[in-house]
């Protein structure tokens, strides 16, 4: 480390640093700090403690149902893309693929598509088949979007599995199946967990798909969130329900990692 | 238009062959008001929420929708706010289902034609025949009663009288005046704005709503060139609008008259302008949504509207006109104010000043020009 | 069984091709197909007009919306939505210009200052880069606004007259700009940060053995090896950035409106979805080539970051 940085180098790149990490936080505390300010307009001076917001947040039931709805189609996506990725990925990391590369393009594709495009193009499908706005396209939408971050997050941790264990218990005489089953799927799991997670986090923050998509009387979270920031009676109620949202959210990153890579630890001693 | 044949007219629109025919269709397809979901999904413009739902429930406030939601309480009711008709519009024809839509009534033949909607039963509206017999022929085509009126009101220019040289505030152009450059906010309103750049063209108010392709060319460059003017273009009037008005950001804006009385309760010196050219004028309604599930709700919904006191508190509270002719005007809380807007007189909108926003033919081109306009920024 | 399994030699077996296993890339695809391809397909058709969504319009195949969009439009030049992709381009590739260039430093100080806490501090830069985007510029709007935090504080502390906004604070290209950048610089410094610390270091020690000081070890093998990181956190913002649309919906004003907000606002405000795709497809197109161009440092870092 001394050829990179002498002292000078790691005091001005360590104040750097920290100053861009004030700049990262400081809008997320003042999200904080708002949704306990006892006033309609998110202005200065702060005008008393309160925590009114976070009981009206949580009486509107237009609201928590948005969440609910949110959370729900967030947790289904998880799952679903993560399924559909476990397949995805097993088939990548087979000796022989027909057409690998073809298909690894085509499933990484939502990567680059932009959002706004994909949401339009859904419209348009929808329209032509005579179908209306759903929340089964949103779905469909989130499952297309998560896909390659699954398939990015399995495929690694399944390739460096170790390959010897697998034909160990294969030698003892377990079938494809059950080999897969009894000792590839559990070694999986902190991969899965993360890709759900992962997953979840992509649908319940989309905004896009979701604004196009979405029935009217049934909006996601961000949806109503946006809607939130044009009426000014919900806005703090936006602001309390924000602040949670964001401190839950870095709580739940932080502690995601920390227990993958302890599980991990764990499964690999 | 005008108050001749009165009777003729609510005989037409409201007790006559339409209703009989549509309720005996209702009674054998439609189930029964138990049966219903109860959940309604309305299409409205912010502020009009019914009392007692979320944004509505202090004292004082909007009195409309109290008596549905005192009957069904409110949580069956979920709002998609309106930005602008255009988007209201297109919103329903890409697929979005709603049970109840309140556009105005330029927009009355595309909600048909397009079969997005299905004739209101008017006789389960009881407060039905209080209604202005002009606004209410108005909402009808081929006989059937589509669109029942509610609200109306003007839209001109609200502007700081401290701030702007009365010279300059004669009438639509002081939007395109540089001098005022970053205090202009222009409403996000589309063919709205296509009205005004054609009034400020001199076209007049029949031509503003028939641009021919050179007409509609002219205003879209004339909107080209005020675009850089605004400091933004409003889209929510109480988030986007009010705040600026009332803390000074913003001088010049297109508003409707409640920002007006809004401004002049703060005691903020704004003034609402006659242009030399006239102001537009407009009126809005209730409309019921084609797969609507919720037949019955949606028709009590509307009667808790319309009915006398929401009328009146529609008046009262924003100062806009309300369709129901038999409000007096003694019963109207600021007479001064009141008078100065002609408020209890609908008639005034078929006047010489007033350019009542009306369908358009081109409609789709006109938004396409607008498009292009906002796309011109930067 | 075990017992004849012990008589026969001793040799591995080799494991069997399992056609099957590849059969299991069929259910994902089938749903990439349907959800994504299916779509730009449509999009694809709507933008020669031959399919269409306004009801009684007859529609014929045509390049003519094409031809009005493209530079040199006809008879309409320039034609507002390719100026609207001008103005988008050139604050797209600002932002990530200077996201890169302000991640740089922090990859760095991550690779090689910490001992032992770099991981613990490289996931407190990312973890609000999780969180909810929408929330993280709803809280830069309430920072930003003309009554917002930042400017009441200036009225408070006296520096400017109450009630005078910094004008250029809010709905401009700086807000625009600063919050895009906001949300991207954590995630940029990632592949830098993979690259540089992986990079050998007696490298760097065996430059200064020949004499070279810290700087200019810095200049002549640090940076040029860290060259595919660089360009990958450069692709990493530029993609997404192209098609960005909400940033400019809630912080931006007339001047700094990207060109996905033409896309969404066409098919929001207006009944023409056949123009509207041709716009669509341009993006897609537009971002297609970037990936063909800058493709292959992206696949290569993905693996390294994944391990």
């Amino acid at each position: 480390m001394n050829a990179a940085t002498g002292r000078l180098g790691k005091a001005i790149l360590g104040s750097y640093f920290g100053l861009m990490i004030i700049f990262l936080y400081v809008p997320l505390v003042v999200l904080v700090v708002f949704a306990f300010n006892n006033a309609y307009i998110p202005t200065l001076p702060l005008s008393g403690f309160t925590t009114r917001w976070f009981h009206a947040a949580f009486a509107n039931t237009d609201l928590t149902g948005a969440l609910k709805r949110s959370a729900w189609l967030a947790l289904l996506n998880g799952v679903a893309a993560t399924i559909l990725g476990l397949l995805a990925a097993i088939a990548i990391t087979g000796r022989k693929l027909f057409l690998r590369s073809v298909w690894t393009t085509l499933l990484l594709l939502p990567l680059v598509v932009p959002y706004i495009v994909l949401a339009i193009g859904m419209v348009i499908v929808i329209h032509q088949l005579g179908f209306q706005a759903s929340l089964t396209a949103v779905l469909a939408g989130h499952i297309v979007i998560s896909l390659p971050y699954a398939i990015l997050v399995i495929v690694p941790r399944l390739r460096t599995l170790d390959a010897s264990i697998v034909e160990a218990a294969r030698d003892l005489g377990a079938g494809t199946f059950s080999a897969f089953m009894l000792v590839t799927l559990p070694l999986l799991v902190p991969a899965l967990i993360s890709s759900v997670l992962i997953c979840f986090t992509i649908s319940f923050d989309e905004f896009a798909i979701a604004s196009f998509l979405a029935p009217p009387d049934a909006p996601t979270y961000p949806v109503f969130l946006y809607s939130g920031t044009r009426t000014p009676a919900l806005e703090p109620q936006v602001i309390a329900l924000g602040a949670i949202v964001i401190t839950l959210s870095i709580v739940l990153v932080v502690g995601a990692e920390v227990s993958r890579r302890m599980l991990e630890h764990r499964l690999a001693t | 238009m005008g108050a001749a044949g009165v009777g003729g007219a609510v005989l037409l629109g409201g007790c006559g062959s339409s209703s009989s025919s549509s309720s005996s269709a209702a009674s054998t397809s439609r189930p029964g008001i138990n049966k219903e979901s109860g959940q309604l999904a309305i299409l409205e413009w912010d502020g009009y929420q019914a009392f007692g739902t979320p944004t509505n429930k202090k004292a004082g406030g909007l009195v409309a929708g109290a008596d549905y939601t005192k009957k069904f309480g409110a949580n069956g009711i979920t709002y998609s706010l309106i930005v602008n008709d255009s988007e209201a519009l297109n919103k329903v024809r890409s697929g979005q289902q709603f049970d109840i839509i309140h556009p105005c009534i330029e927009n009355l033949q595309d909600y048909v034609n397009d079969g997005l909607v299905q004739p209101w039963d008017t006789s389960l509206l009881p407060s039905f025949q209080n209604l202005n017999p002009a606004l209410v022929r108005g909402g009808q085509l081929n006989g059937q009663q589509y669109f029942i009126p509610w609200d109306w009101g003007y839209g001109s220019v609200i502007y700081r009288t401290d701030k702007v040289d009365p010279a300059d505030a004669k009438g639509w152009e002081l939007f395109w005046n540089p001098k005022y450059k970053d205090r202009i906010s222009m409403w996000n309103g589309n063919t709205t704005n296509f009205e005004i750049a054609a009034l400020k063209l001199g076209y007049g108010g029949k031509a503003m709503d028939h641009l021919t392709d050179d007409q509609l060319t002219n205003a879209k460059n004339a909107l080209m060139e005020q675009y850089p003017l605004n400091k933004f273009l409003w889209s929510s009037e109480y988030t986007d609008l009010q705040p600026a008005l009332q803390n000074g950001d913003i001088w010049i804006a297109y508003s409707w008259q409640d920002q007006w009385v809004y401004a002049k309760a703060k005691g903020i010196p704004m003034a609402y302008m006659e242009p030399s050219q006239g102001r537009l004028g407009w009126y809005c309604g209730f409309m019921l949504g084609k797969d609507t599930k919720n037949y019955y709700h949606a028709h009590d919904y509307v009667e808790s509207y319309i009915n006398h006191k929401s009328c009146l508190s529609l008046t009262n509270y924003f100062y806009y006109g309300s369709a129901d002719a038999t409000i007096k005007p003694s019963e109207i809380s600021d007479q001064e104010v009141a008078k100065s807007l002609d408020i209890g007189n609908p008639n005034v909108l078929s006047s010489a000043n007033v350019h009542l926003q009306s369908w358009e033919p081109n409609e789709a081109a006109v938004q396409q020009a607008w498009e292009e306009v906002t796309a011109s920024g930067g | 069984m075990s017992s004849e399994r012990a008589a026969a030699p001793p040799r591995r077996r080799l494991p069997r091709p399992r056609s099957g296993r590849g059969l299991l890339m069929v259910p994902p695809v089938l749903v990439v197909l349907a959800v994504l391809v299916a779509p730009i397909v449509l999009i694809a058709l709507y933008s020669v007009d031959v399919k269409t969504n306004l009801p009684f319009t007859p529609t014929k195949f045509t390049w003519s919306m094409w031809r009005d969009f493209l530079p040199p439009s006809q008879g309409k030049y320039p034609n507002p939505f390719w100026h609207r992709f001008e103005v988008s381009m050139v604050i797209t590739v600002i932002v990530s210009l200077v996201a890169v260039t302000a991640a740089y430093p922090l990859a760095y100080f991550l690779a090689f200052v910490p001992r032992r806490s770099r991981y613990t501090l490289l996931l407190l830069m990312l973890a609000p880069f999780f969180t909810s985007y929408l929330l993280r510029v709803i809280a830069w709007k309430i920072m930003l606004s003309n009554s917002g935090v930042i400017n009441t504080a200036l009225w408070d502390l006296h520096l400017r007259a109450h009630g005078n906004g910094i004008p250029w604070l809010i709905y401009s290209k700086f807000s625009v700009g600063l919050v895009l950048f906001y949300s991207w610089v954590p995630f940029v410094a990632v592949p830098i940060f993979v690259l540089l610390d992986n990079l050998d270091t007696s490298l760097l020690e065996a430059a200064q053995d020949l004499g070279a000081n810290r700087f200019v070890t810095f200049l002549r093998v640090t940076l040029p090896l860290s060259v595919p990181g660089v360009i990958a956190g450069f692709v990493f913002v530029l993609i997404p950035t192209t098609g960005e649309f909400i940033t400019p919906l809630l912080v931006g004003g007339p001047d700094s409106q990207m060109f996905g907000n033409s896309i969404q606002s066409f098919f929001q405000d207006t009944p023409n979805w056949n123009y509207g795709a041709v716009l669509a497809l341009w993006l897609v197109a537009v971002v297609f080539v970037m990936l063909l161009v800058f493709g292959r440092f992206l696949s290569t870092d993905l693996q390294e970051a994944n391990t």
